[in-house]
């Protein structure tokens, strides 16, 4: 058998076969052992048969060969013979691919190109009769024609146009639309189209709008954006399309689905973008006309976006190149009529159409330069008046508003003060109105009645955007503004909810960024002045001032200010011998730590400096207190010693390796000379006053990076002494903020700074406290499970080997039968991965991505295990086991709940058949006591129902259950002995609303897809909630409202069938 | 949609409407401003977290009052705008009065709210939608012993006291609510309620 009856027989079932005989066969050519010639007369028997498919197979024979041979065998001619062989064939399937590959050849030329064009549209005439896929090939190959050989293509005039309209007209197969749309707008842009606009146009515009949907599992992947992409661009190719394409388009927006005016608003904004400005300019005033409707009227927020962002298109469109204002320019013919209709609509500023109105002033004045000064012009004058005319605060606020907008569009155009380059070549048109503007803003700032508060806060805004406006006002008179809001900030009295001086502090902080040296100059002499030397009473005055102070310090200059001023102030009240409380030396600290939390200390050129005078020099003075040997008690307090230990941190943190060095040897020793203080560990001190310099220890450490861990005393060649001396210190410590420290030290030295081969040291330690218990009563002080659960956080969290006989260990001393043992280690478990400030990524403590997992999974189980056990037992009366003490499942339940709240619920999912019924057993709980728990346990599951909807819930069959206890947590009137607070109850009314707008998981859905689960519940969870409406709290009222409200809307038996 | 019938109304600015003022802060911690971010509370293991409410907050009953009617009902969308009613001035506090359904029996709880509305224009047809919308959001809000008394307020209704005869019939109220393109509409406006 010859090798093309070979390739007939298999080219339908096995592609690669043939494939493998054509490469056979061109190969065989390339060495000449057969002719091309020869191959094609072989193919003389089949190509006249009757039978197409025959006739198919055989030139595909030929294509496939020539797709086979190497790009530079075939010489012009052969091409030339093969080009005009297929042309004849055009119809024979195969002929059109093989022509494709001819075309990409180089030695194909111009003329050949024009040839297969013409024979594709000579014999495609109905094209549109036959298969997608041949419809496919066909595209496929006019469009290499297009981009390989455009010229030739280009050169055939109206011949290649209408033949392109011509075979795909009535094209509707999305895939094939992509090609034939980017064939199109190639024609639309090159060709000379002045005959055929029209019909060109047509063969497009025909689909719009498109409404393809893509099937489900659609193999090609094509959306219908991606068609409306393409058939935008060739809408808005080119201008000679506008006589067509504007009208055509503003006529959709007069029909009845968003969806369509949508779209028909994108092309129409293309189409601005594209076509040149005197076309656009033709149409401006005729699609203000039409857009007006559907911004003052708006139906659709996006539809008034859109409309909004033509009329903005336009504006600027019609701005380019303009550098001088007129009268004359086709901009101001435009703006004409849209400042008239906004001119009109603010003459009643407080109708709803004013604020379109406002908006379209602020699309249009942004738009440009020019634009901005015509629409001033125009609008500024008459608000003058209308102000001037007005007979109430209201209207007057609203014209104030406005001019908001118009000041925000020069912000646009103008740029503010921090503004670098870009300068307009036009002078700012506000000018003009400068004194006017500040006066008004200025009077009705300081003028307006004080309890008129929007409408001071209106001009406060509007103040504020002239004074960051840039090149608008002079420093003096962006000072009168500031001293304006120095005044309400320490002068006045509050009112309501305190917005003004809220937008008085973020005015000042804004201007800081503009214009620093106004506010050292001005603010903060007035605001220092303030402040007491000592705190002599119980108002606590300075506390506003020192928050202001704080928020408008952000800025490098202003805050070297602040520090000198605030720490000199500090410095004063070290020295007194009567201080007054040390609330106000905290509060100091408190503001220079606020502040240094809100800037990059690290990048901050005075670091070093703060550094020397808070952590070298302030440490030195809590050394020499602790000691005795100062003048007050002020850094002998905790919480000033914590706010201290805290501003110490930040700033190791952010310091040289120098440095960190030199806080690493002076971890105890706090920088004072040897003779001077004896650093805590090892001494037998129990003094209150030294101890607690572990305080300022414990956030020193805490900053120090993991590798200066050997230039800490004490530690060579091992930490065991230290660690010993810490866990003794933490048994015996009796005052709540050393201990705390002492436990956290303890923590910080062995889950950052113990080396890996000294781990079973700390594990050592851990397993002989345990053994410390009291064998009679199975019990341990509360100090000694404290240091227990603290030591094993600082080790779970670095996944030591010993992790899980750790946490079997804690949860054994749950099951301890003495009462205080076992509550006191239930809730120990919030600790092991609670958030904590010293133990934190941010001091760059060891925590282990996979730490939560390893955790919960090893935990869960054992919880849940014990928990049936203890239930049996209380039971069963045949079983043997004796009843457990009745603390036990609470203290079980407790400990689940501290795990949970500190679980990120992805985690939680997969264990929730397991889970649920132990958090339902959590809501049984009823006394006081277990409120914590209950809440603790309302909050998971909350989260549980907003990130997982009722599904989870009911595949595990609990819906009924839960709502039942839901309920009962509601409910004031439970019996004796029985509690739910106020926050249990409006939780538990917030999981009920949960379930019915979640009831698809993620996303609130109105309409769940068939029967809601929640369906049987209803009626008795709508005729309980009814009772909870006269709950006596308020916010819990609010609740119940908002459930049964859900409920009533979203809980339906069968999905809307409208929608 | 049917022609508006008042396409441009007045409306108020929503930092005006009326709202509840917090209490006053007592400042128990300190600092109640910006430095709590700064300054996390001294951390405290091991023992119950600091509850909010205390015992002595848990027994201050709260009773329902005007405002906390005006809340329920402001945040209603009119009919023709996607606007609030208190927005719009249709409701306003001091239209809203609560007063004990029997003066005579003193230990009564039975109490009855009386609500004003005040609609945009005096031809407004929506106005019994509208007062049947502020009807069944409170009738689904409030606890059992409490009375609706929804009226349009005296001369600001060309046929107020047709509107009223409707919203005050019992029967006539409960066969609009059986009534589901009345109700689609009615559920519309209570979408934004929150």
């Amino acid at each position: 058998m010859s090798a093309l009856q070979t390739f007939m027989l298999v080219v339908d079932h096995d592609k690669e076969e043939a494939k493998r005989i054509a490469e056979g066969s061109a190969h065989d050519i390339e060495i000449k052992k057969v002719t091309l010639l020869d191959t094609v007369q072989s193919l003389g028997e089949y190509i006249n048969d009757e039978d197409p498919i025959l006739r198919g197979k055989a030139i595909s024979f030929l294509t496939a060969i020539i797709q086979a041979l190497s790009p530079k065998y075939l010489s012009r001619q052969q091409i030339q013979v093969l080009t005009t062989f297929f042309c004849d064939r055009i119809e024979d399937g195969g002929a059109v691919d093989g022509l494709q590959a001819l075309q990409g050849l180089d030695r194909f030329n111009k003329f050949l190109a024009t040839q297969v064009a013409q024979a594709l549209f000579s014999n495609f005439q109905d094209l549109q009769s036959r298969s997608q896929t041949q419809r496919f090939h066909v595209y496929e190959l006019l469009n290499d024609l297009m981009s390989n050989h455009r010229g030739a293509m280009r050169d055939m005039g109206d011949i290649s146009l209408l033949g392109v309209v011509d075979i795909m007209t009535g094209e509707k197969d999305p895939r094939n639309l992509m090609i034939v749309f980017s064939i199109l707008k190639v024609v639309m842009v090159e060709w000379d189209i002045s005959n055929h606009v029209e019909t060109l146009f047509d063969s497009v515009y025909n689909y719009f709008p498109i409404t393809f949907r893509p099937p489900p599992n659609d193999p090609y992947g094509i959306t219908a954006q991606d068609l409306k992409g393409r058939l935008q661009e060739c809408i808005s190719s080119t201008r000679h399309f506008a006589p067509h394409s504007i009208p055509a388009l503003l006529d959709k927006l007069d029909s009845t689905s968003p969806n369509v005016k949508k779209d028909a608003l994108n092309a129409l904004i293309a189409c601005i973008h594209l076509y040149d400005p005197d076309t656009v300019s033709r149409y401006s005033i005729t699609i203000w006309g039409v857009l007006k409707f559907e911004i003052l009227n708006a139906q659709e927020e996006f539809l008034s976006e859109a409309s909004l962002e033509a009329l903005q298109a336009i504006a600027q469109r019609l701005s380019e190149g303009v550098t001088e204002v007129s009268q004359e320019l086709p901009l101001a013919k435009y703006l004409q009529p849209i400042t008239k209709e906004c001119n009109e609509q603010l003459r009643e500023p407080q109708n709803k159409k004013a604020n379109p109105a406002q908006s379209i002033l602020s699309c249009v004045s942004a738009a440009s330069p020019v634009s901005f000064v015509l629409v001033v012009q125009t609008v500024v004058p008459p608000i003058f008046t209308l102000y001037q005319e007005a007979d109430g605060i209201v209207k007057q606020r609203a014209l104030l508003e406005t001019l908001n907008v118009l000041f925000d569009s020069a912000t646009t155009v103008f740029g503010q003060w921090t503004t670098r380059g870009g300068e307009a070549a036009i002078e700012n048109p506000l000018l003009e109105f400068k004194d006017q503007f500040s006066d008004l803003f200025g009077q009705v700032l300081m003028g307006a009645a004080k309890e008129e508060v929007s409408f001071r806060v209106t001009a406060l805004k509007g103040f504020l955007r002239l004074s960051t406006l840039r090149d608008y006002f002079q420093e003096n008179e962006i000072g009168l503004f500031v001293q304006y809001l120095d005044e309400i900030l320490l002068k006045e009295e509050s009112v309501g909810r305190d917005d003004l001086k809220k937008e008085a502090i973020a005015a000042l902080a804004e201007i800081s960024k503009h214009k620093p040296r106004l506010i050292v100059d001005i603010t903060f002499p007035a605001f220092v002045a303030t402040l007491p030397e000592e705190d002599e009473g119980s108002d606590a005055r300075y506390l506003p001032t020192l928050e202001t102070l704080a928020q408008i310090s952000v800025e490098r200059d202003i805050f070297e200010t602040l520090f000198r001023r605030l720490f000199s102030k500090l410095s004063v009240l070290l020295q007194k011998e009567e201080p007054g409380s040390v609330a106000y030396p905290r509060a100091i600290l408190a503001t220079l730590l606020y502040v240094m939390q809100q800037r990059n200390m690290e990048q901050d050129q005075s670091v070093d400096l703060y550094f020397d005078k808070v952590v070298v020099g302030l440490c030195r003075d809590v050394a020499a207190s602790a000691s005795g040997k100062t003048k007050n008690r002020i850094l002998n307090d905790p919480t000033v010693l914590d706010t201290l230990g805290r501003l110490c941190n930040l700033l190791v943190r952010s310091v040289s390796i120098q440095k960190q060095e030199q806080v690493a040897e002076n971890v105890y020793s706090l920088f004072s000379a040897a003779g001077d203080f004896v650093p805590l560990p090892f001494t037998q001190t129990r003094e209150a006053d030294r101890e607690r310099t572990i305080i300022i220890s414990t956030y020193l450490l805490a900053g120090l990076s993991k590798d200066y861990g050997n230039k800490i005393p004490h530690t060579d060649p091992d930490m065991a002494g230290l660690l010993l001396d810490l866990i003794y210190r933490c048994v015996l410590s009796t005052e709540p903020a050393t201990h705390q420290a002492y436990l956290r030290h303890l923590a910080l030295l062995v889950n950052k700074f113990l080396s890996k081969q000294d781990v079973p040291i700390a594990e050592r330690l851990i397993d002989s406290l345990l053994e410390g218990e009291n064998t009679e009563l199975q019990s341990l002080s509360p100090p000694i499970i404290r240091t227990i659960f603290w030591l094993s956080k600082a080790l779970i969290l670095r996944l030591a080997p010993a992790t899980t006989h750790i946490l079997t260990s804690l949860l054994a001393l749950l099951s301890s039968p003495d009462q205080e043992t076992s509550a006191t280690a239930a809730q120990g478990f919030s600790i092991i991965l609670g958030e904590d400030d010293i133990i934190s990524a941010t001091n760059g403590a060891t925590i282990r991505l996979l730490c939560r997992q390893r955790l919960f999974t090893t935990v869960i189980p054992l919880i849940s295990t014990r928990i049936r056990e203890v239930n049996i037992a209380g039971t069963d009366g045949s079983h043997p086991t004796p009843k457990a003490p009745d603390h036990i499942k609470p203290a079980h339940l407790t400990a689940l709940a501290g795990i949970l709240s500190t679980i990120p619920t992805a985690l939680v999912m997969p264990e929730l058949p397991t889970l649920l019924p132990l958090l339902l057993q959590s809501l049984d709980l009823q006394t006081a006591d277990s409120v914590a728990v209950r809440t603790a346990t309302l909050d998971t599951l909350a989260v549980i129902i907003l990130d997982n909807g009722v599904t989870v819930i009911d595949r595990c069959g609990h819906v009924q259950s839960l709502v039942t206890r839901l309920l009962k947590t509601t409910s004031t009137n439970i019996g004796p002995g029985a509690v739910n607070s106020p926050r249990l109850r409006a939780d538990a009314l917030k999981c009920l609303n949960l379930l019915a707008t979640h009831q698809v998981p993620g996303a609130a859905s109105n309409a769940p897809p068939g029967i809601s689960p929640l369906l049987p519940v209803k009626n008795q969870v709508l005729r309980s909630l009814r009772a909870v409406l006269d709950d006596p709290k308020r916010n819990v009222r609010k609740a119940a409202v908002d459930a049964r409200a859900a409920w009533l809307r979203c809980v339906d038996d069968a999905p809307d069938e409208e929608e | 949609m049917a022609e508006m019938q008042n396409s441009n109304p007045t409306i108020l600015n929503a930092a005006d409407l009326p709202t509840r003022l917090r209490p006053t802060t007592t400042r128990k911690s300190e600092y109640g401003g910006i430095f709590t971010s700064a300054l996390p509370l001294a951390p405290v293991d091991f023992e119950s977290p600091p509850s909010s409410d205390s015992e002595d907050d848990n027994l201050l009953e709260e009773p329902i009052d005007e405002q906390e009617i005006y809340d329920l009902i402001s945040s209603i969308s009119d009919p023709e705008h996607p606007i609030s009613l208190g927005e719009l001035a249709v409701v306003s506090l001091p239209d809203i009065m609560i007063k004990p359904t029997l003066p005579d029996v003193p230990d009564s709880p039975l109490q009855t709210v009386t609500v004003l509305i005040t609609p945009t224009i005096t031809h407004c047809s929506l106005a019994t939608v509208i007062g049947l919308g502020v009807r069944v959001r409170l009738e689904q809000s409030l606890p059992s012993r409490f009375r609706m008394d929804v009226r349009i307020k005296e001369g600001t209704h060309s046929t107020g006291d047709e509107v009223n005869k409707q919203l005050a019939d019992k029967e006539r109220v409960a066969a609009a609510l059986e009534n589901g393109a009345l109700m689609g509409v009615i559920a519309k406006m209570m979408e934004t309620c929150h």
